[in-house]
C-alpha cells in the first residue's frame, strides 16, 4: 500500500484536495472517500491477509480444532470484511460489483496464511 | 518436528523470492513485457469504461467497436503470456528439481501436525509417503504448497508484479489473479 494523495487541477492552480489524504489514513479513518477503486481493493486484500495471520495465531494459541475452526475462520473473516466496507467505511458495494466481489477479494490468499499459521503454532506448541 | 516446519517456512520464502527474482530477470524487467502489460492495462480499463458506459443499449455500432476492442485485447493477453511462457518453462525445470531435491530430503518424515483431518481426496498431498493411518500428520508438500501459496502471492502483490484485477478481470479470470505459485 502505497501512501499517495492525489491532486487536481482547479482554475490553473494544483489544489490538493482534504478528502483524499494518504492510504493508511484514510483505512482508519470512518467513512473516507475512496475515488480509486483499485486502492480501496487494495486495502480490503491486506486488511484480509492480516486478518488471516491473526486468526491462524489465535486458533493455533487457544487451540481450536476440526472443522468447526475452518468454518469459524471463514465466519470471523468474511464478516468482519463485510462489517469494515459496510459499517466502517460504508462504501456503495454495486460500485466493486456487489458484496460479493468485496467479500471474496483476497479470500484464497488469506485462507492459506490462515492454515499456514494455525497449523505452525499448533505444531510448535502443542506437539513438540 | 518444529524446526522442519520453521524449515519449510523458509524454503518457501526463499524459493517465492526467487522465483519472483528470476521471473524479474527474465520477464519483468524486459521492455517489450512491461509495453505489453502497459497496452493490456490501458486497453482493459478502456474496454471496462466503454462496457459501463454502453452496458445495456443495443446499438449495433458500439457493440461492434466492443467486440473489436476485446479481439485487440485478447492478442495482446495472448502475446503477453507468449513472453512470459519462454521464462516460465526455464523456472519451472528449476523448481521441479528443487522440490524432487526437498521431497528427498523430507521423504518419510512428519514435519506437522494438523489441527484438523483433511477430506479423503486431500491425504494424497496431506499424508504423501507416510506410514500409519494419523491423517492429522503432515507431510513436506502439503505445509510447503500452503506456505508458497500465500507467501508468493503476497510477494508478488507488494513488489508489484501480480497484473491488475481490471487485465484479470477482462481477460475472464473468475477467481482473481492466475496461480503461479505451484513451481
Amino acid at each position: 500500500m502505497t501512501s499517495k494523495s492525489k491532486s487536481f487541477e482547479k482554475n490553473g492552480s494544483t489544489v490538493k484536495p482534504h478528502a483524499v489524504d494518504s492510504v493508511w489514513n484514510r483505512a482508519f479513518t470512518c467513512n473516507s472517500e475512496w475515488p480509486d477503486k483499485e486502492e480501496f481493493l487494495d486495502v480490503i486484500y491486506w486488511f484480509r491477509q492480516a486478518l488471516g495471520i491473526i486468526i491462524g495465531l489465535l486458533w493455533g494459541l487457544i487451540p481450536l480444532k476440526g472443522f468447526i475452526a475452518l468454518l469459524l475462520f471463514v465466519l470471523v473473516n468474511a464478516g468482519l470484511v463485510y462489517m469494515y466496507f459496510t459499517n466502517f467505511q460504508g462504501v456503495d458495494e454495486e460500485e466493486y460489483g456487489g458484496a460479493w466481489e468485496l467479500t471474496k477479494e483476497g479470500f484464497m490468499t488469506s485462507f492459506a496464511g490462515f492454515l499456514m499459521t494455525w497449523i505452525i503454532i499448533y505444531s510448535g506448541l502443542h506437539f513438540e | 518436528m518444529w524446526a522442519d516446519t520453521l524449515l519449510i517456512l523458509f524454503i518457501s520464502i526463499c524459493t517465492a523470492l526467487l522465483g519472483e527474482g528470476l521471473t524479474w530477470l527474465m520477464v519483468y524487467r524486459t521492455e517489450k513485457f512491461q509495453k505489453l502489460k502497459a497496452e493490456v492495462e490501458r486497453q482493459s480499463k478502456k474496454l471496462e469504461k466503454r462496457k459501463e458506459a454502453h452496458g445495456d443499449s443495443l446499438d449495433k455500432q458500439h457493440k461492434k467497436k466492443i467486440e473489436r476492442e476485446e479481439e485487440k485485447l485478447k492478442n495482446n493477453n495472448r502475446d503477453l503470456s507468449l513472453v512470459k511462457m519462454k521464462s516460465m518453462f526455464t523456472i519451472g525445470f528449476t523448481f521441479t528439481a528443487l522440490l524432487s531435491m526437498f521431497n528427498s530430503i523430507f521423504d518419510g518424515r512428519v514435519v506437522a501436525r494438523l489441527p484438523f483431518v483433511p477430506v479423503s481426496w486431500i491425504h494424497g498431498l496431506s499424508h504423501r509417503n507416510l506410514s500409519g493411518d494419523d491423517y492429522t500428520e503432515c507431510s513436506f508438500i502439503f505445509l510447503y504448497i500452503l506456505c508458497t501459496m500465500s507467501i508468493r502471492q503476497n510477494i508478488q502483490k507488494m513488489l508489484g508484479f501480480a497484473p491488475s484485477r481490471t487485465a484479470s478481470k477482462q481477460s475472464g479470470s473468475i477467481f482473481g489473479p492466475p496461480p503461479q505459485q505451484f513451481k
